[in-house]
């Protein structure tokens, strides 16, 4: 056995020579949008996403902001994305429910490691968003859902994004990174 | 978080018999409102430090809309009368997220009410006849003409809407009416203090998962319930203000104008942190290290075990 060779501090930022798969393959399984604060998610099967401003008709549009934290503007809130495996884990290791209009973030995928991706440009159909910084729950949340969900939803809760190319996304629409 | 309601527009003012005014409150856009159940109660945000809670008439089917009537209390706290002189077709008027309501279930239900405390279980039972069912009844005792007579009408008076005017007739005995129920029924009150304790009293004996009195409850509070109010002084700018019973730091702070930054609400994100001087804080976070603790909280969740908490703002 080799020791002390130098080798864990190279493997550090490491990639195998040869991949055996792609770093991800994501799709939209939801999207959503609502009007103010506190109001119910509305489900759409394609969003209007403008950039540098947000998504047509969302509460945190720029020029429209009636979020919940539209007091504290925020350029990475254009767009909000959540993870649908975070849904499930909840099911699974909380028994709690948890749909996805429940969540309160914008776009709902799958297979799409949102925490590896902040600091990253990443394409959403035919937008491109730059991932400012992961969502942080909000004891909000539990006020509007009534479940005891900020707990369980802490590291997970989500991405906040900037929108760098505008355009039309709809369900189904592929996610992946160059 | 302080101050922060779900903005609603009066679409619909009516003026009723008995000083009852029906004010139908929708998104200013006509969107769907956060959901509730039959006979939930919501805070009306009337003025500044002006706050009154009202039951919802309308079935939560009608999902954009909140329906609640008002009677006008010649010796009421000033809610009343800001309703009724104050709230006209096209008012905004901001309130909180729907509470509490009337337990439906399969079993047949009986409400019995006093006065505008028919409210809740006019919601109730339009619920219940939009899912079919017709297995209820609902006592109300009166002086004179009812409250909401039209919407009564619509749920079945006088079979299912039984009207006692204590006016027209002797005021019925209640014990007796209750006692008349089976076992199996569901009970359910809403209505003035001596007509509660005769309810209570007289379904002392049943199953308490049978019986229940509407009451309104208070939001559910951010931090623990047990947390005693206290005073807390500003250094800096010699303010000094009271934190409620269940209200948290931060709440008290935004509700006094005092521009804190915030985010989470839940002592995770950091963004309200501040430094304490005096007194004996309870610090609810999970950012802080122990010896930060010693000159810092998160506003968001500390409480104070002292009377008066003095922090560096």
């Amino acid at each position: 056995m080799n020791t002390n060779t130098g080798a864990q501090d190279a493997a550090l930022s490491a990639l195998p020579e040869e991949p055996k798969g792609t770093l991800f393959n994501g799709a939209v399984v939801g999207l959503h949008i609502t009007a103010r604060a506190f109001l119910p998610m509305r489900s759409f099967d394609e969003l209007e996403l403008v950039a540098g401003k947000g998504i047509t008709g969302d509460r945190y549009m720029l020029g429209r902001e009636e979020g919940f934290y539209s007091a504290k503007p925020e350029e990475g809130r254009q767009v909000t994305l959540f993870e649908i495996e975070t849904l499930e884990a909840l099911q699974r290791d909380h028994g709690i429910t948890l749909r996805p209009e429940d969540h309160r973030r914008n776009v709902t995928v799958r297979n799409v490691p949102l925490n590896h991706l902040v600091g990253k440009v990443f394409h959403l159909g035919e937008t491109v968003l730059e991932a400012t910084r992961l969502s942080v729950p909000c004891r909000h949340i539990e006020e509007i859902t009534g479940q005891a969900i900020f707990d369980p939803l802490i590291n997970r809760s989500g991405l906040n994004c900037k929108i760098l190319r505008g355009g039309t996304v709809r369900l189904g629409d592929a996610v992946w990174m160059t | 978080m302080a101050g922060r309601t779900i903005r609603t527009v009066a679409t619909r003012v009516e003026d009723r018999c008995g000083g009852v005014r029906v004010i139908e409150l929708m998104d200013p856009e006509g969107w769907e409102l956060p959901p509730f159940r039959p006979g939930a109660h919501i805070d009306l945000h009337l003025a500044k430090g002006l706050v009154r809670t009202y039951s919802l008439i309308n079935p939560p089917e009608e999902n954009d809309r909140y329906v609640i009537a008002v009677k006008r209390e010649g010796a009421g706290r000033g809610g009343s009368a800001f309703a009724h002189e104050r709230i006209a077709q096209g008012t905004e008027v901001g309130v909180s997220l729907p509470r509490g309501g009337v337990p439906v279930d399969d079993r047949p239900q009986v409400f019995f009410a006093g006065g505008i405390g028919v409210t809740p279980f006019v919601s109730a039972a339009a619920h219940l006849l939009r899912m079919g069912r017709r297995d209820f009844t609902l006592h109300l005792m009166t002086r004179g003409t009812p409250p909401l007579a039209e919407e009564l009408a619509r749920l079945g008076a006088p079979e299912a809407v039984r009207i006692h005017d204590t006016q027209a007739a002797a005021r019925p005995d209640l014990a007796a009416l209750i006692a008349e129920q089976p076992e199996g029924a569901r009970l359910a009150f809403c209505g003035p203090a001596p007509m509660l304790a005769a309810f209570e009293a007289a379904t002392a004996g049943r199953d308490p998962d049978t019986v229940h009195v509407e009451r309104f409850i208070a939001s559910p509070p951010m931090v623990n319930p047990k947390a005693k109010p206290y005073t807390l002084v500003l250094r800096k700018s010699g303010l000094s203000l009271e934190v409620g019973a269940g209200q948290t730091m931060l709440d008290a702070l935004l509700d006094h104008g005092v521009d804190v930054p915030w985010s989470c609400g839940g002592g995770i994100c950091g963004a309200c942190r501040l430094r304490w001087l005096e007194g004996e804080p309870i610090h609810g976070d999970r950012v802080l290290r122990p010896d930060e603790r010693k000159t810092e909280l998160m506003a968001c969740t500390a409480q104070s075990a002292s009377d008066e908490l003095v922090v560096d703002l």
